[in-house]
Parts: structure tokens; C-alpha cells; sequence
């Protein structure tokens, strides 16, 4: 089969500790790379920008919300809102004459610095007390945004993004959004994988399953809490920026709702919490099967095989994506990523049914 | 010996031992094989014990006889565990229980914030009679009889071994016919240690109770136990009397710490002896 551990031996501890010291995978995620950078010869101009874009940049938000909610343990429910700072922090400084790329970092830091304000809740309570604590920034971060003509442009308002350049690319093409957003998704998949086997990744994984323990070995619960929350919501605030600038072109507040929150902690425990792979599988399944629920259903409908009224057409899809995020939970309660890896597995010890050790 | 087809019948003939585990194999998380092919056997009123080392599957046993592997992504792939003489594979943990089956875990994990009384009225079925909780709760105080002095505070303020105390007289109330004792020992003095499994030894012979001791200290466990079964990376690599296992040099080198030094030739030799012997 594909996947061969025979003959893999690891003589260095720089190799085995490689991101993909499985020659398999390493294929696999290569293939896949080259995959993506094809991409806009390979597809046509509705997949890519409607598809693929989307795609990219909702993982690369899925997997800041991963680094927060399942490496470090710390549950958020305001995410978008931590984007939607990222977003207008970027299109405000970007009028104000400011690079692109400044622009990028300074949402992030505005991000992180608001996210931290409201993660120092974290330093207090838990579970689902932390879960209000972010709504209450989920809602006061858009009441802000709203209500403050200076951010939003008055209550109605609809921010269009400016022309920028990203590294002297002018982003105006289908093919610049798209190789933006897919850097900025790569970078954070880079970034999220050293991180996890890195001393910081560890501490994180420490105060996220038993925070007293971490801190009798001398891991500080406070500072690694604060740490979680300041990179993610600086991964989200740039990402919340990338969306801005390469997809939507145009914010308004609703594109930041309460709701938005919500998918992307649906994205993050479908995929599987704190998973990198599963981010990627997460977004696309959240992301994506509507829209293919919905295609299947026109392309069924048009049969007329059974009567189903417009109405209908509109909510079944809503009902059967419903139905398979309670399944993927009920089915495998660490997501589509352990299905993955049990697919993985199998075939790591194939022909054999079992490992010993 | 049964063999491993799933087509036997639930009942079988009367001669049948209370417990019966043949050739149970566990795989946790589709993958990893924990057990492979745990074959034992208790008597009514037998007093077992399962020795072995860390990592050696005894906990997991007992898990795949109490039904506790879900939890832990963990799946019985082969074999037959009949109770009774009926099959309790397919049954959920609760359903043992009132089979007769019950199963102190590893670690007490007691009822923190209730008080030890609330603690055993927690075990005792919702649809018993007051005067049988009663009857049932004064046997638990004559046993422990430091449980009724501190009855009536928070058990997460109990002493370890008080707590140990608690997770088998709760266990007692479920009036079972075998109760099964993962690591009573656990992190309790040698003093106490002794004391317990005393305590459990006179249950065993007044009520008849069959149990099944699961143990890492060996030395205590043999000292009190009929029978005993020794585990080894998931096989069962030796069983017999107790009498006759504590005198077994193999037992002492590798159980009872009782050769002393080391020589590496000769480990090796008794390594090969116990294969014999498996």
C-alpha cells in the first residue's frame, strides 16, 4: 500500500521529529500543495473565487480558533467578532494610506489586544462560564461596530475594500486574491503545526488538561492562557483581513453575526478539536455541503420525481447538513479528523489488523 | 473450552463456573491489540487474584468484563465472557451490575461532594426497600467501621484508605456475587494495605462473594487470594494455587523481589523457562 512505515528508521531526532516523517504523507501533502498552487489553471473562475477561496480562508479562521479552543482548551464563542476587528482595522488603516502588509499586522495586533482584553476573562472561569464571557465580546464588539459611525460608516453602512498591492501584486486579479489567501492559509497551517510540537504547544496542551498539574511542574496557567489568546485572535484578526481583501471586498457587519461564531466552532469540532487536518475538513464540510446539498437537490428536482415545492427545496438541504453535523459528533466525537486517522492507521499496519506496542 | 463462534446458545449446562472469560481479545481504538486471548475461570465463592505488571492488561480485563471499554474507544474483537451462564457481552454496565457483576475502579473515584452515606444510598437500586438499604448499609458499617464514624462528612475530605473503604462498600451494595477490586492497594500503606485486604477476605468467605482481585503488589495479593492468574503483555502466562505460585522461583524472581541480585544471564534463562511455562 501506500502508506509503508517499513523501512523508515529514523537515525536523527531532527527527522523523526519532522511535520510529516511518514514519506506517505509527505507525498500527499506535497501532491496537494502542487494541487492548490494548479489550481486556477485547473479550475474554472467560479469554483476558484466561489469554492476554493472561501475554502482557504475559512480554515485558515478555523485554525486559529483550533490553536485556541483545542490546543489550549479555552472555549470561544465570539471568534467572528475577533475577524470582524481584523477586518476593519485593515480597511481603516489601508484608507488611511497605510501598506497592505502594515495594515495585515496591525489588525492582527488589534485583534489580539482586544481578544486578550476579553480572554483575561479566561484567567477566572472555565467552561461554559468562558463561553459568555466571549458572547458578551461577540455582542459588544458588533453593538461597537455598529454604533460607531467612525468604525462602520453609519448604521446601514457597507466598508468596500481599497486597491492594495501585497507584495507589489496589484490584488485585483482572481488569480492575486487566490495565491494571497492560500499563502496566508499555508503560513498558518505552518505556523499551528511547529507550534504544536514546540515548548509553547506543549504548555498549552498542559494547562488545557489539567491546569494545576501544569503549574506544579512550573508552567504558568495565567501567562499560557493569555498567550493562546493573544496569537489566535492575532491569527483571526489577519485572517478576518485576508477575507476582507481577497473575498468579500466589502464588509458590513452582519458578515461578522453571532452566527458566523457559531460556524466556526462547528467547523472546528466537526473537523475535530485542535487538529490541523481537521480544520481543513471541518471548513469544508460546514463550508461547502450546503452548497452541494443544495446542487444535488436542484439536479434531483429537476426530474420530477417526487413534487417538492420551492419552499421545501430551500430547507432540506438546511435539515440534512443538521442531521450530518449531529451524526459526525454522535458517529466520531473527535471529529472528521479521526476518521481520517483511523483510515490512516488501518492502512499504516496493513496487511495486519493490529499493532503490539 | 469453547471455541470462539458466536453462534453458542446464552445457557449452558449447570457445571458451569460463575465467571468465565475465554479468549477475549481487545483492541482500543481499532488498532492497538491490548489483550490477546484472556482465557479465566472463577468458582462461586472463589477468591482470585490477576497479578501482572504495568501495562500487562489487567485493568483492560477487568474493563471488557464490566463493559467500561467504550469510554475508552476500547472494543472486546474475540472471545466469550459468559456470567451466569449468560452471555454479557452485549450488555451495558449497568445491566451487569444487576446481574451480580460489580467493579471498584482503579483509583476509588468516589462521589466527592456527597457525604459516604449518600454515597452508598447512591449504589443501592432506586427501587429497593428502605429496610433492605438499611440492612445493607449497617453490614458496609460492620465491615468499615470507620466509615459510620465519619459518615456524615464530605468524602472528598476522607483519608485515602477511608476512600478505598467507601468505593468497595458501595460496590457491596449492589449485592453482587462477584465484585471485582482494581488496585485496592493503590498508594495506602502496607498497614492499610493489609487491613483492606483482610477486611475483603472475611466478605468473601461470610458472604460467599466471589472476587477478583487485580493487583501489582504481588506479595499481598498471594497472601490472601485461592487462586491466582499471572498476566504478561496481554497473555495469560501462568496460573495456579497460590500456594503453589508463591513458591514458583519464577514468581519470586519476577513478582516477590525475592532473588535479590541481578545476573543477566540468568534473567534470560528464566525469561525463556516462562515462556515454557506459558
Amino acid at each position: 500500500m501506500f502508506y509503508r512505515l517499513s523501512g523508515i528508521h529514523h537515525t536523527r531526532y531532527e527527522s523523526a521529529r519532522a511535520l510529516w516523517p511518514v514519506t506517505a504523507d509527505r507525498r500527499i501533502v506535497q501532491g496537494l500543495l502542487l494541487l492548490a498552487v494548479a489550481a486556477p489553471f485547473l479550475l474554472s473562475d467560479l469554483y476558484l473565487t466561489s469554492y476554493m477561496l472561501p475554502w482557504l480562508i475559512w480554515t485558515a479562521a478555523a485554525l486559529s480558533l483550533t490553536l485556541l479552543m483545542g490546543v489550549a482548551g479555552q472555549l470561544h464563542f465570539g471568534f467572528a467578532a475577533v475577524m470582524a476587528i481584523g477586518a476593519y482595522t485593515s480597511i481603516h488603516l489601508t484608507r488611511a494610506g497605510v501598506p497592505f502588509e502594515l495594515a495585515l499586522l496591525g489588525a492582527g495586533l488589534m485583534a489580539a489586544l482586544i481578544g486578550c482584553l476579553f480572554g483575561a476573562a479566561a484567567l477566572r472561569v472555565k467552561g461554559l462560564y468562558l463561553v459568555m464571557a466571549t458572547l458578551a465580546m461577540q455582542y459588544l464588539v458588533e453593538w461597537t461596530i455598529i454604533n460607531v459611525p467612525a468604525i462602520s460608516g453609519g448604521a446601514q453602512a457597507t466598508l468596500s475594500t481599497p486597491d492594495v498591492t501585497f507584495l507589489f501584486i496589484p490584488l485585483q486579479s482572481d488569480g492575486a486574491l487566490y495565491y494571497t489567501a492560500l499563502l496566508w492559509t499555508v503560513v498558518v497551517t505552518l505556523l499551528i503545526m511547529n507550534i504544536k510540537r514546540s515548548s509553547f504547544g506543549r504548555a498549552l496542551v498542559a494547562v488545557r488538561d489539567k491546569d494545576f498539574a501544569a503549574s506544579v511542574i512550573g508552567v504558568n496557567p495565567l501567562k499560557y492562557k493569555l498567550l493562546a489568546f493573544f496569537a489566535s485572535s492575532f491569527l483571526g484578526g489577519v485572517t478576518g483581513a485576508v477575507l476582507a481583501f481577497c473575498y468579500y471586498q466589502a464588509v458590513t457587519p452582519e458578515q461578522f453575526g453571532f452566527n458566523v461564531s457559531i460556524q466556526l466552532v462547528a467547523m472546528v469540532l466537526v473537523g475535530g478539536l485542535g487538529s490541523v487536518i481537521g480544520a481543513y475538513l471541518g471548513a469544508g464540510f460546514v463550508l461547502l455541503l450546503p452548497i452541494v446539498l443544495t446542487n444535488l437537490l436542484a439536479f434531483v428536482a429537476q426530474f420530477d420525481l417526487i413534487p417538492i415545492s420551492f419552499n421545501l427545496l430551500s430547507h432540506i438541504p438546511l435539515m440534512v447538513y443538521g442531521a450530518l453535523i449531529i451524526g459526525v459528533i454522535l458517529f466520531e466525537p473527535l471529529g472528521l479528523a479521526k476518521i481520517y486517522d483511523n483510515i490512516r492507521k488501518y492502512f499504516l499496519v496493513w496487511p495486519f489488523r493490529h499493532t503490539q506496542s | 473450552m469453547l471455541t470462539s463462534s458466536n453462534t453458542a446458545v446464552p445457557l449452558r449446562d449447570t457445571a458451569q463456573p460463575l465467571l468465565e472469560l475465554s479468549n477475549v481479545e481487545v483492541v482500543y481504538d481499532r488498532v492497538f491489540l491490548a489483550i490477546k486471548g484472556v482465557s479465566l475461570k472463577i468458582e462461586q465463592g472463589q477468591m482470585i487474584a490477576l497479578l501482572g505488571s504495568n501495562g500487562a492488561g489487567k485493568s483492560t480485563t477487568l474493563k471488557s468484563i464490566s463493559g467500561l471499554l467504550a469510554p475508552e474507544r476500547g472494543l472486546v474483537t474475540r472471545g466469550n465472557l459468559w456470567f451466569k451462564g449468560q452471555d454479557m457481552l452485549p450488555l451495558t454496565p449497568p445491566k451487569r451490575v444487576a446481574a451480580g457483576l460489580v467493579h471498584v475502579l482503579e483509583g476509588r473515584r468516589i462521589f466527592e461532594h456527597l457525604t459516604p452515606e449518600d454515597n452508598l444510598l447512591a449504589a443501592f437500586p432506586l427501587r429497593g426497600s428502605r429496610q433492605r438499604y438499611q440492612e445493607l448499609r449497617e453490614q458496609v458499617f460492620t465491615y468499615f467501621p470507620r466509615l459510620k464514624e465519619r459518615a456524615r462528612t464530605k468524602s472528598g475530605y476522607l483519608s485515602g484508605g477511608e476512600q478505598q473503604m467507601l468505593a468497595i462498600g458501595r460496590a457491596l451494595m449492589t449485592e453482587p456475587d462477584l465484585i471485582m477490586l482494581d488496585e485496592p492497594s493503590l498508594g495506602l500503606s502496607p498497614l492499610l494495605v493489609q487491613e483492606i485486604f483482610e477486611i475483603i477476605r472475611k466478605i468473601n468467605e461470610e458472604q460467599g462473594m466471589s472476587v477478583l482481585l487485580v493487583e501489582q503488589n504481588a506479595t499481598a495479593a498471594l497472601a490472601v487470594v485461592d487462586y491466582a492468574y499471572l498476566l504478561e503483555n496481554g497473555h495469560v502466562v501462568m496460573s495456579g494455587e497460590a500456594a503453589v505460585l508463591r513458591e514458583n522461583p519464577d514468581v519470586q524472581e519476577f513478582y516477590l523481589g525475592g532473588a535479590g541480585k541481578v545476573d543477566y544471564l540468568n534473567v534470560k534463562h528464566y525469561r525463556r523457562r516462562k515462556r515454557w511455562l506459558a
